[in-house]
C-alpha cells in the first residue's frame, strides 16, 4: 500500500509531465501551420542590428539551371567518316610518307564523369573544386585495315581526358563580381600501364568581371586561355545570363565556349537549344606501330575541337537528381596533328601569327549526329 | 518507505526543473533575420522547443506575370502552389543543440522548390552562418544572414 502523499506527489509528477509530452505533441502540429495572422507591414522600414553590413550580390540568378555537383554520363556519336593525311613536314629520322587513308567508323563513344565539391560557399566567396574523366572510344568497321599511325591508334588507344578544375566567384557588392576558373587537364591516349609524364598538362583559365543588375540578369567580360577548338589561344569572353519575367524563357551564355536558350516548362524541367564548343589537345603517347614507324618519337599531338549544336532536356527525376539527355549534331572544326617538341605550344592566334610551323597532318571527319545522357546530382 | 518518498520527491523536483526551466540560449535565435542578398525578411519564432522561420517581407512581393502577391508557385505539391510567400514557414524544425549552433531542421528554397537540410550557427548575435546541403554537409552552401530590428 502506497501512502496517500507519495501517491499524491506521483499524481502531480504524472499531470506535469503529461502536460509537458502534450506539449511536444502540439509543436509538431504547429510546425504545420503555413500562415497566421500578422501585420507584416511592419517589417517593411527595418535597419541592421549592426553597423556597417555590406550585402553581396548571387552567383546564379532566378531561372538559371542547377548547377551539377556530381555528375555520370555517356557519349555518342553515330558513324561518320576520318579521312587521315600522310605526316607531312616531318623531320624525324623516322619518319616517312605513310599513306593517306578514309575508313568508316561505327560509333565513337566514351563515359563522362564530373564531380564539383564547393570547398568555401559563402555569402562573401565561394570556392569550388573539381576533377572530370571523359574518354572517347573509336569503334572502326574495319579496323584491320587501318594502316594509317593515326587511325589505328585511335582505335588500339582512343583518347581521354583528366582534369581538375577551380572556381572562385567573388563578389565585390550587390551588383559586382570577379569570376575565375582554372583547369589543368591531362589529355591524350595513355592508359592506366602507360601513363604520360605531367610535362604534357595542358592549362586553361579564364577570368571574366561581371555585373548583376537584377534578380533576373548577369553579365559579364574577360579573357580566356582555352583549347576548346584544340589549340592553344586567348580570346575574349562574353557571360550573359538572363530570365524573362515570367521565368518562361532565358538565356545560359558564355561566349564562344557555349550558348543556349532556355525555356523553362517549370523549375524542375528546362529545354535548351545552343551549341558548346568542345575540344582539347590529345598528346599521342601511346602509338601503335606501322610498319616500323612510331608516332611517340615524334611527339605528336591531335587537336580535336569541335561545335556541338543541340538541343537539351534537363529535369528532376527525384529532389536533388537530375537527368540530363541532349541530342544534336556534331560540326568536326578540327582533327589536325601538330608536333609539340617536349609539350611546347604553338600559339597561331587564329593563323594571325605568320611565323609558327603548320599541322603536320591534316585530317578530315564527317558530322554525325549525337547523343548524350547524364544523371546528375545538382548544387543547393 | 522513506526510501521511496524520497525518490518520488526526487523525481518531482526534476520534473518540476524541467518544466519550468527558463529560456536557454537558443533563444537568441529568436527575431528578424536579412539574407546576404536582402531580397526577403525571415522572422525566427520557437514553437514548443524548436525553433522556426517564416517570410515577413519580400523585396518584390507581386508577381510580375499575375500582378498578383507572390505564391509559391515552384512547390512540387500542386496544392502549395498558390499558398502566398509571404507568412510561408522556410525554416523548420531546428533544436538548439549548444555551441551556437541549432540543427536537424530544414530550409525551403522558394526559387525551385526544394526543401534542403540546413545547420544554423550564429557567429555572433546579429549574423548567422545558414548551411543548406544536401545528405552531407560537404555538399552544400552557405549563406551569411544579419539581424535586422524594426525602426521605431
Amino acid at each position: 500500500m502506497i501512502h496517500p502523499r507519495i501517491s499524491g506527489l506521483f499524481l502531480i509528477g504524472f499531470i506535469t509531465l503529461s502536460v509537458q509530452c502534450f506539449g511536444q505533441v502540439s509543436e509538431q502540429d504547429s510546425s504545420e501551420i503555413i500562415q497566421e495572422e500578422e501585420d507584416y507591414s511592419i517589417y517593411d522600414n527595418v535597419e541592421f542590428s549592426a553597423e556597417g553590413v555590406k550585402r553581396f550580390c548571387s552567383p546564379k540568378i532566378e531561372g538559371l539551371s542547377p548547377a551539377k555537383l556530381i555528375s555520370f554520363g555517356y557519349d555518342y556519336q553515330f558513324g561518320y567518316q576520318i579521312s587521315a593525311d600522310t605526316l607531312n613536314t616531318m623531320q624525324s629520322s623516322t619518319a616517312f610518307n605513310l599513306a593517306p587513308q578514309d575508313a568508316q567508323l561505327l560509333r565513337s563513344h566514351g563515359m563522362r564523369m564530373g564531380f564539383n565539391i564547393p570547398v568555401i560557399s559563402q555569402t562573401n566567396l565561394v570556392w569550388q573544386l573539381g576533377a572530370n574523366y571523359w574518354e572517347q572510344r573509336y569503334d572502326f568497321k574495319d579496323p584491320g585495315s587501318l594502316q594509317n599511325p593515326l587511325l589505328k591508334s585511335l582505335s588500339d588507344h582512343g583518347l581521354r581526358t583528366a582534369g581538375i578544375s577551380t572556381t572562385v566567384f567573388k563578389p565585390l557588392d550587390e551588383k559586382n563580381f570577379i569570376l575565375f576558373q582554372g583547369s589543368a587537364d591531362y589529355s591524350g591516349n595513355y592508359s592506366l600501364k602507360s601513363m604520360m609524364p605531367l610535362t604534357y598538362l595542358k592549362y586553361s583559365a579564364a577570368l571574366i568581371y561581371g555585373k548583376r543588375p537584377t534578380e533576373l540578369k548577369q553579365w559579364g567580360v574577360g579573357l580566356a586561355r582555352t583549347y576548346r577548338v584544340g589549340e592553344i589561344n586567348y580570346i575574349p569572353i562574353v557571360l550573359f545570363n538572363w530570365t524573362d519575367h515570367a521565368n518562361k524563357w532565358g538565356t545560359e551564355i558564355l561566349f564562344p565556349a557555349r550558348a543556349h536558350v532556355r525555356r523553362t516548362i517549370n523549375s524542375r524541367n528546362m529545354l535548351f537549344a545552343g551549341y558548346e564548343l568542345e575540344g582539347q589537345s590529345y598528346r599521342m603517347w601511346n602509338s601503335s606501330s606501322v610498319d616500323g614507324y612510331d608516332m611517340r618519337n615524334d611527339e605528336l599531338e591531335i587537336r580535336r575541337g569541335e561545335i556541338r549544336l543541340r538541343m537539351v532536356y534537363e529535369f528532376a527525376v527525384k529532389d536533388f537528381v537530375w537527368m540530363s539527355i541532349q541530342a544534336g549534331y556534331r560540326i568536326n572544326y578540327r582533327f589536325d596533328m601538330d608536333r609539340l617538341i617536349g609539350g611546347q605550344e604553338n600559339y597561331r592566334a587564329f593563323g594571325l601569327i605568320d611565323d609558327t610551323p603548320p599541322y603536320v597532318m591534316l585530317n578530315r571527319l564527317t558530322n554525325p549526329l549525337y547523343l548524350n545522357i547524364s544523371i546528375n546530382l545538382v548544387s543547393p | 518507505m522513506k526510501k521511496l518518498s524520497f525518490i518520488a520527491l526526487f523525481s518531482f523536483i526534476a520534473i518540476l526543473i524541467y518544466s519550468f526551466a527558463p529560456a536557454d540560449g537558443g533563444d537568441r535565435l529568436l527575431g528578424v533575420w536579412e539574407p546576404s542578398n536582402g531580397r526577403a525578411r525571415v522572422k525566427i519564432e520557437k514553437i514548443g522547443s524548436k525553433y522556426f522561420g517564416k517570410i515577413v517581407w519580400l523585396k518584390e512581393p507581386i508577381d510580375p506575370v499575375t500582378k498578383q502577391p507572390k505564391t509559391d508557385k515552384n512547390n512540387p505539391d500542386p496544392s502549395m502552389q498558390k499558398t502566398p510567400l509571404k507568412g510561408y514557414r522556410m525554416l523548420k524544425d531546428f533544436v538548439y543543440d549548444g555551441n551556437n549552433e541549432w540543427s536537424g531542421g530544414t530550409i525551403y528554397d522558394a526559387l525551385n522548390g526544394s526543401t534542403y537540410s540546413c545547420v544554423i550557427k550564429m557567429t555572433n548575435e546579429n549574423t548567422l552562418n545558414i548551411r543548406g546541403y544536401i545528405g552531407v554537409s560537404a555538399l552544400g552552401r552557405t549563406d551569411i544572414w544579419k539581424r535586422v530590428v524594426v525602426k521605431k
